[in-house]
């Protein structure tokens, strides 16, 4: 190959890879510093100019955090909440969405559309009646005020739904003649089918409820509940506002969960967002 | 859904075979109320009947903090709504912030989808790395960003100091406070889009790109002449769900600026919650959040019939 012919082809590709390092740094460099500033002291954080990595490595922040606010609870209180919300998703989606696809009963299609009309009403327009009506059932500050207002998932039974839809009914059949009643075939027979679906949808469910901070943020008044989105928007508010080494540790506390579970499923949660919502 | 358009031959079909149940299958029907009850048992209670009392409350005068509305006021709250200066200034706020970031986030999205669409070394990495934002908790990395654009030791202030200039307070003064919550909606949306759009741009036959190759388009000529107006679907859903969700913004206003200064990066829900929870307006609230949710279903209706217009156009 000649020269020039090489370096023809090597341009666009070196243009390529120094726009996207820069998008990179703009997209998943906040994450670095984060990370980094986490381990600086308070006063190095302030330094200006700024450091990047930092004179000692200190892990004061992550020490600090757990005596300045109980950030041990809130990881207790968001773990009980996303992992509880998140199977209450999963079984109940799973259920309608079966129900949706394979079985005949009066006003199916009906109760179908009206639920995907709702799809249409984003939470946050119906939130003031609703915690009046959390309240009025002693719900506020309470496990089961987080969980159980999350727990029917319309997104969830219409994904379940179309992947039964799309899904072999011979098996089913075969079930049937066996003499296999209607709760057998579902949870001996079609839910393990349905494993890759309750897979990517566990993840996308886990990411949504780890992250739910606004409705967490109206449910909870008390520390004893505060979840660790709602503790760490309130440290910040308690006169932390300029502590980032502190701020940056807590931050990262908040996200770790989400990275771990994002490095291991990338793909389904990717294909589950992508795929699924449409 | 497109299960549900089939030809009229099929439903005909379902339609005998619903005529020959069986006593088995029947029994099972009621089986099946049971399976949809908890989702929408629950959805009644904590979605429909909220959105019943919303509509219900938005004519009354309503009090969340000690749950009375002793009276029916008409269209008081409403015409109280359009003489509110914060109401005003919280629904021009929103406005500036969708008209901005809806198609920002669109636009970028698409250009690393385009760049990411065919395969080479590093692809999955950049594209992991440009998504992560989309899915991390709003309160961590809107703190990162409040860290990032602080004046005390935050390294944007730092870059521009290199150019002379002077530390700029980039959430507590106007009109920087709104741009840094837009900047910041836009750095976290960019993955989601990109995302869906490179699942769209897969769907494009290769073919498509080889004909114009052959006959001599290049790469910027192919991208608008094929790529882009058969992504227009995507588009029109992408547009759709971001208006609808960034009518709603919320979280990344109270950590980075707490609506202020002055109300300037207060929009829509941050005025529903603070007339809900912090005044105790009720009636106000609701009437904004009926007002916010007409807001959505209007983009939806008009959105679906531009799509539809377009589709029959493009068939005929």
């Amino acid at each position: 190959m000649s020269q020039p012919l090489r370096l023809r082809r090597l341009a666009p590709n070196v243009a390529r890879h120094a726009i996207l390092l820069v998008a990179v740094a703009i997209f998943f460099g906040p994450f670095v510093w984060m990370l980094l500033t986490s381990f600086k002291s308070s006063s190095e954080a302030l330094s200006f100019p700024p450091t990047f990595l930092p004179h000692e490595w200190r892990f004061d922040s992550y020490l600090r955090i757990f005596t300045v606010a109980p950030f041990g609870l809130y990881y207790l209180n968001s773990t009980i909440v996303t992992v509880l919300a998140t199977f209450g998703q999963i079984v109940t989606s799973l259920a309608a969405g079966y129900a949706f696809a394979r079985m005949r009963f009066r006003g199916r299609t009906v109760i179908f559309v009206v639920l995907l009309a709702a799809l249409m009403v984003p939470f946050e327009v119906v939130f003031t009646p609703l915690v009046t009506l959390l309240s009025q059932l002693g719900w506020l500050n309470s496990y089961q005020g987080l969980i159980i207002p999350n727990v029917p998932s319309i997104l969830g039974a219409f994904l379940f739904r179309q992947f039964f839809l799309s899904f072999p009914t011979e098996i089913e059949d075969a079930s049937r003649i066996d003499g296999a009643g209607i709760w057998r075939r579902l949870w001996s027979v079609m839910a393990p089918m349905a494993r890759p679906m309750i897979g990517s949808f566990a993840i996308l469910s886990f990411v949504y409820n780890w992250n739910n901070f606004f409705f967490q943020f109206l449910v909870t008044t008390r520390s004893r509940y505060y979840t660790v989105q709602v503790g760490l928007a309130q440290l910040q508010g308690e006169n932390n506002t300029t502590d980032f080494g502190l701020l940056m540790a807590g931050s990262t506390l908040a996200i770790i969960p989400v990275m771990i579970v994002f490095l291991i499923f990338q793909r389904q949660l990717v294909s589950a967002m992508s795929g699924g919502l449409r | 859904m497109s299960e549900e358009a089939v030809l009229p031959a099929a439903r005909r079909v379902r339609r005998r075979a619903a005529a020959t149940m069986t006593a088995s299958q029947r029994r099972e029907g009621g089986a099946g109320y049971l399976l949809i009850a908890p989702t929408t048992v629950l959805l009644v209670l904590f979605y429909l009947y909220p959105l019943a009392q919303t509509v219900f409350y938005s004519f009354t005068n309503w009090n969340p903090a000690t749950g009375r509305s002793d009276a029916l006021v008409g269209l008081s709250n409403y015409t109280h709504l359009v003489r509110d200066p914060q109401f005003l200034r919280a629904t021009a706020n929103t406005a500036i912030y969708v008209a901005v970031v809806v198609p920002c986030t669109l636009a970028i999205g698409l250009f690393f989808a385009a760049m990411l669409a065919t395969p080479f070394r590093g692809r999955g990495v950049y594209r992991a790395l440009i998504f992560v934002p989309h899915i991390a908790p709003t309160v961590g990395t809107a703190l990162v960003f409040s860290y990032l654009l602080s004046p005390l030791g935050g390294v944007v202030n730092y870059a521009l100091s290199a150019f002379g200039v002077a530390p700029i307070g980039f959430l507590t003064t106007e009109p920087w406070a709104l741009v840094s919550v837009i900047v910041f909606s836009i750095w976290q949306g960019v993955g989601y889009s990109m995302i869906i759009y490179s699942a769209a741009l897969a769907n494009i036959p290769p073919s498509y790109h080889e004909a114009a190759r052959l006959d001599g388009a290049g790469p910027v000529r192919r991208f608008f002449s094929i790529s882009f107006p058969l992504v227009a679907p995507t588009t029109g859903f992408l547009a759709i769900t971001g208006i609808i969700s960034s009518l709603q913004v919320f979280t990344q206003v109270y950590v980075l600026t707490g609506g202020g200064p002055l109300q300037s990066t207060q929009t829509l829900l941050f005025y529903v919650y603070e007339q809900g929870f912090v005044y105790f307006h009720g009636g106000s609230a609701s009437a904004a959040a009926v007002l916010l949710l007409l807001c959505g279903i209007l983009v939806s209706v008009l959105q679906l019939r531009v799509l539809a217009r377009r589709n029959t156009a493009e068939l005929g």
